[in-house]
Formats: structure tokens, sequence, C-alpha cells
């Protein structure tokens, strides 16, 4: 099995908005390995969220090659890009993006009903499994207006993983979270990592990004600079030397009466 | 075929999230729907009621009118060239059947006509003559109201197989004597006597007086117009101390047989036109249809009825489904961002394209059906408060059926194409 799931050879992408021509990507080189836990850093207008979308196969390369598990990508049509990004790829936004008038086990349900072929289990064990190892077993008949910001986070977390994709797509994952919250988002990312999945993370947090194991910088469409990271910060020992929220409040508040 | 469950379960959810508005917008389907299916059943039947009625004097009569002109002819008041009892009661100016070609001139018929037909034309067995007037005056004691007046002889009972309920009906001697008798249809018992036995009773017709002799059972309605709302008196009765004529409207005649219909039509003309002194190469002044010509004068009349009611009805149809149009160009707008996260996990713009029109068609096709249990509430309220008797069957409701589908697929398939071909990014981002 080959090492490089993802390899982006020369990749550019330009917007024509009327007569201007908005160069968004200008060369871009990168290749990912399996089981690899990578950020993309950078400003925004860096190009970070075109990037993000051709390598989730939203969209396609103006020119350059994206080779995802070997086949290349780059002049699929609609139909096809949308049969990789059900099998191959896993999507986490930063506004949650659930369907609002489903609860979460129709949520979580969601790529199998796009996808050919059965699942080798059942449906309804699969689903309950992925609901239950992101935590949320008591709330799967619950709709998303019902749960809190973080659980949110982890119904796309379970929607992202339900068809085992090749690679998930994290973009600004904890952006809408407190920072608690996105620290215990961060911490099931490094677990789903641990677990041998590939995680690719999209942030502008340096804090943030060094939970991965390797950091690329991204500026007016363009790689500036990488940096491996060799102690990641790990979110399971940070929450623990966090306060909790209400701890802080009451500790405030005895202050205030003192 | 999962997909299309799921589909449909999709489509009644989003539709449910907005129940008033779905139902707004099926209302044009409702509507639609109903009223083809209410006026088709309506127009069914009314040619079923038609063509029973003729039937059941036997496809072996013939009809001798005077010729006329026009419609109204003579000077006598509310008259009318057929009557109730032939199922007839439209008005015909142009000429049908066999005679289209043949020119007829203005005339009339008498009862001496009536004495020759039985002579001569051996052909023909019953031959009656028949005089009708609307809108008579008929009161009983305090109660007064009008109905019409069917004058004829004796074998008219035979003649129309009606039934007497009570009584009998008047003889010969009646008829020759001009007696004052009358028989009732069965609504006239009902509307003045109630449960009561009215033979025997008094009654006045246009101020005479007149004795019940009998009544008969109801036989049903067509067009709204029934022999059950008429009276029967002896013909001479209605020439000599009604209208003051000698002339009557039209003479129904058996013949012995189907097969010799041809004969005897040819034999009843050479006998009027001896009787009429017509010279070869004049022109008739009376008509003859049988009754197979009849029932095809019926039901082309009711046909184009049909046809005109459907057409305006089907436009609702058409108002109904571009209502479905622009709601579900309201709703694919309202989605955008539901069809971005779909996308965006897989669905391919043909399993968006699918989920639309599936709503579009969900949304139709319900219309259809509820518009279906409309026509029935309307054909039965038809049927309880009015004599108008209709007819459902399966023809008008598959058509209708299959319509509001097509109308669902063909008004659904825009905004289904602009779901479907929306870029995922742009729908993620659109709030």
């Amino acid at each position: 099995m080959n090492q490089k799931i993802i390899n982006i050879k020369n990749v550019t992408k330009i917007y024509k908005i009327g007569s201007v021509r908005v160069n968004a990507l200008n060369g871009i080189n990168l290749e990912i390995n399996r089981g690899e836990f990578l950020t993309i850093m950078g400003p925004s207008g860096s190009g970070k969220s075109t990037l993000m979308n051709i390598i989730g196969c939203l969209d396609t390369p103006t020119s350059g090659a994206y080779l995802l598990e070997d086949e290349d990508v780059a002049k699929l049509n609609d139909n096809e890009l949308a049969e990789i990004r059900n099998k191959k790829v896993g999507f986490v936004f930063q506004t949650f993006n659930l369907l609002s008038r489903t609860n979460i086990i129709g949520n979580v349900e969601l790529p199998l009903i796009y996808s050919k072929g059965k699942p080798a289990r059942s449906r309804k064990d699969l689903i309950s499994d992925v609901i239950d190892s992101v935590g949320l077993k008591e709330w799967e008949r619950h709709k998303p207006s019902e749960l809190s910001g973080g659980q949110r986070q982890r119904v796309a977390i379970a929607r992202a993983l339900i068809n085992e994709p090749t690679i998930i797509l994290a973009d600004e994952p904890t952006g809408n979270l407190d920072s608690r919250t996105g620290e215990e988002i961060m911490a099931i990312f490094q677990n789903l990592n641990k677990e041998g999945k590939t995680i690719l993370f999209v942030t502008h947090e340096i804090d943030l990004a060094r939970h991965a194991g390797r950091i690329v910088y991204l500026k007016d469409g363009i790689i500036t600079g990488e940096e491996k990271i060799s102690s990641p910060t790990n979110a399971k020992e940070k929450l623990e030397n966090m306060p909790k929220l209400e701890d802080k409040i009451n500790s405030i508040g005895e202050n205030a009466l003192t | 075929m999962k997909r299309i469950l799921e589909n449909i379960k999709i489509a009644f959810k989003s539709l449910g999230l907005n129940k008033l508005r779905s139902f707004l917008t099926m209302l044009g389907i409702i509507i639609g729907v109903g009223s083809v299916v209410a006026v088709m059943s309506v127009g069914a039947g009314a040619e079923a009621s038609i063509t029973e009625n003729i039937q059941s004097m036997g496809t072996n009569v013939i009809t001798i009118t005077p010729g006329r002109e026009q419609v109204f002819a003579g000077n006598r008041e509310v008259r009318m060239e057929s009557n109730a009892g032939q199922g007839g009661g439209f008005m015909v100016t142009r000429r049908f059947g066999d005679n289209e070609d043949e020119e007829i001139v203005a005339g009339e018929l008498y009862l001496e006509d009536v004495d020759a037909l039985k002579e001569k034309a051996k052909l023909l067995n019953e031959v009656v003559p028949v005089l009708s007037g609307f809108n008579s005056t008929f009161s009983y004691m305090s109660w007064s109201g009008n109905v019409s007046i069917t004058a004829t002889t004796e074998d008219y009972l035979s003649l129309q197989s009606y039934e007497m309920d009570k009584g009998s009906f008047f003889t010969a001697s009646d008829v020759s004597n001009s007696s004052n008798v009358v028989i009732l249809g069965y609504n006239v018992v009902t509307n003045y006597f109630g449960k009561a036995n009215p033979v025997g009773e008094e009654v006045k017709i246009n101020g005479k007086n007149f004795t019940v002799m009998g009544i008969l059972k109801s036989a049903g309605s067509t067009f709204g117009m029934s022999p059950d709302d008429s009276v029967y008196i002896p013909i001479t009765t209605a020439q000599n101390k009604i209208y003051g004529v000698d002339t009557v409207d039209q003479i129904i005649a058996k013949v012995e047989s189907e097969d010799v219909m041809d004969q005897a039509i040819d034999e009843a003309k050479a006998t009027l036109r001896v009787q009429h002194h017509i010279l070869p190469g004049e022109s008739n002044d009376f008509e003859i249809r049988s009754s197979t010509q009849l029932l095809e004068i019926a039901s082309s009349v009711t046909d184009i009825l049909i046809i005109t009611l459907t057409s305006i009805a089907a436009i609702s149809l058409l108002v109904g489904g571009i209502g479905i149009m622009n709601i579900m160009f309201v709703s694919v707008t309202e989605r955008t961002r539901e069809i971005g996260i779909r996308k965006a996990i897989g669905a391919k713009n043909r399993d968006i394209l699918a989920q639309f029109l599936t709503e579009s068609v969900v949304l139709s096709l319900s219309g259809g059906i509820i518009g279906v249990g409309f026509a029935g509430f309307v054909t039965w309220i038809l049927g309880t408060f009015t004599t108008l008797s209709s007819l459902i069957t399966a023809f008008p409701i598959i058509l209708a059926l299959s319509f509001s589908t097509v109308i669902g697929l063909v008004f659904g398939i825009l905004p289904a194409m602009r779901a479907a071909r929306l870029n995922p990014i742009d729908s993620l981002r659109h709030e």
C-alpha cells in the first residue's frame, strides 16, 4: 500500500470574476502520507479554502496534477467527483453544516444514502457504533438545534467517519466553539489519528496548529514553509490543566464577594 | 427503489414542515382535478341516463316530429319540440343522422296522422301521439306550483315501459271522451301529497279540475329533466280543454323489430306523405328519427358539453402546475445550504434532481388524490340535493391522477434542474 495518499504537483487555481483573474493558488506541491495529522496554516485570503476545496474534490485545479490514492482526480466530472467525495473524503466544517430538520441518526446516515454497494455490517449497527464513538448515544434521536456547538461538531465528525474515508478534512472545526470545547474536539481528532486516520486540519491559530505532527504555511497561494512538530500539543493533557469554565466563574464570584 | 422511497420520505418531511404553504400550493391541483373528475362524472351520469332512457323504450322506436323552421314554432306558450320522457329537452336546430341532406318544410302533425299510421303502416305496432307543455300550473288544495304536462294516449305507459305505483293509467275511453283525469309522476306526488295516497283526489291543472287516477313509479332523471316531474293526461283533453289546438308535438311508434327499421320508416313516410297530400318531388313536412339516431344526437350534445367543461377545468390544473413550479423554486432557494451539504457528502446531480422532482410529484399527486376525494364529495352533494345523477368511473380518476403526476414532473423539472446544478462550494457558503 502506498504511503503517499495525496500527491499534489504544481497545482494552480485561477478564478475569473467578470474580467478580473484571481490567482488563488500559484503552484502548490504537497504530499500527505497515510496516518498523518497535518495542519495547513495561513491568513485569510492565503488560498487555504481553495486548496481545501480541491483536496476535498469539491473543486478541480486549473492546472497541475492531483493524485488521491494514485488516482488522478484533477480532470474528473461532477458526478465522478461526487463519488470520490462520498467514498474517500470526510468533511468537518466550521459551521457544522448539519441538516437541521433531520435527527442525529439521519445526519450521520447521510453519506450512506449516496453510496453504492452495501456496507459490510448492517446500516443500523454501523450508525449507532459511530454515534457511540463520539459519545452521543443518548442524543441520537435529537435534532441538531437541540445540541450544543461541541455536540454538533461531534455529529459532523461521526458523519465524516461513517464511510471510512481515506482522509478527514477539518476546515477550522473549532472556529465557532469556545476554547475548552475546541480543545475537546482536537482531542477527538488526535484520538482518531492515533487509530490511524489521516487528518488534514486547516486553521489560522498557531496554538491549535501545534496539535498536528506537521504544519504547512500558506501565503498568497504558495507554500512558504513547513515545520515538523516533534512533540505536538496533547489536547487531553491540556484539557486536564485547563480550568473549567464554571470553576472560573465560581472563583470570580467568590473574589467579588470578598 | 430504496432511493425512491427515501426521496418520498424526504419529500413528505419537507412538505410537512410547511403545511399551510404545501396545502395552498396543492389547492390549485385539488380544484383542477376535482372539477375535471366531477364534470366527467356528471357527464357520464347524464349520458348513462339518456342511454338508459332511450334504450328502456327499446332500440326499435321511431319518433316523428313536424317539420320546423325553428325550434320554437307555433304560438302556444312555452312549448318545446321534444319532451322529457324522450330523454330530450335539449334544443336541436341542426339536423342529424340520415335525414341531414333531406330538405324539410314546416308542417304539423294531427291525431288523424296517428290513425292513418295505425291503419296503414303495418310494421308499426304501437303508435302514440304526444303533446307536451312545460311550466303548467298545478294546484292541490292551497298548494300550487309548476309541472310539465305530457298529454298522450293509453298506449304511452307500455311504450315507455313505465310502471304504475298506485291506481291505473287512463284508458282509451278516457282519451275519446276527453276526460279530466290525470296520472302523477313520482316527484309530483312527493311534492304535493307527501306520503298520502293521492288517488281519487281532485287537483287543478291550468285552472281546470282533474281527478287523480294513478301514480307512476320513479323513473330517474336526465339532465335534470325527469318523467317524475310530469303529469300525464289524455291528449284530447289537452287539445280541447287546455291548449285549444288540434295538433300534436310528436308521434312515437314501436317498429315490429329492429331488422325492419328502414322499411318501417319508409312505410311511415309514405303513409304520412299521402295523408299530407305531398306530391312526388315535394319535400316532407315532417321528420322521422329512429331511437339510435336520437341516441347519437343526445350523446354528441353531451360530448360537446363535457369536452367544453373539462377543458375549462383543465386550465385550473395548468394554473396549479405553475403554482407548484413557483413554490419549488422558493424551496430550492431556501434549501441551497442543504443541497450544498448533500453534494459535499457525495450526492450526485441526479440525486438532487430526483429528490426535488419527487417532491414536486408528491405535492401534485397528493393534490390529485385529495382532488378526487373532493370530486366524490361534489358529486355526492349534487346527487343528494339536485336531480343530477353522476357516474364516477375509473377513467377520469386514472386520467386525473396521471395528469397530476405529469404536471408534477413538467413543472418540477426546472426547479429540480436548478437545484441539481448548484455549485456545492457556493451553496455551502449560502446563508
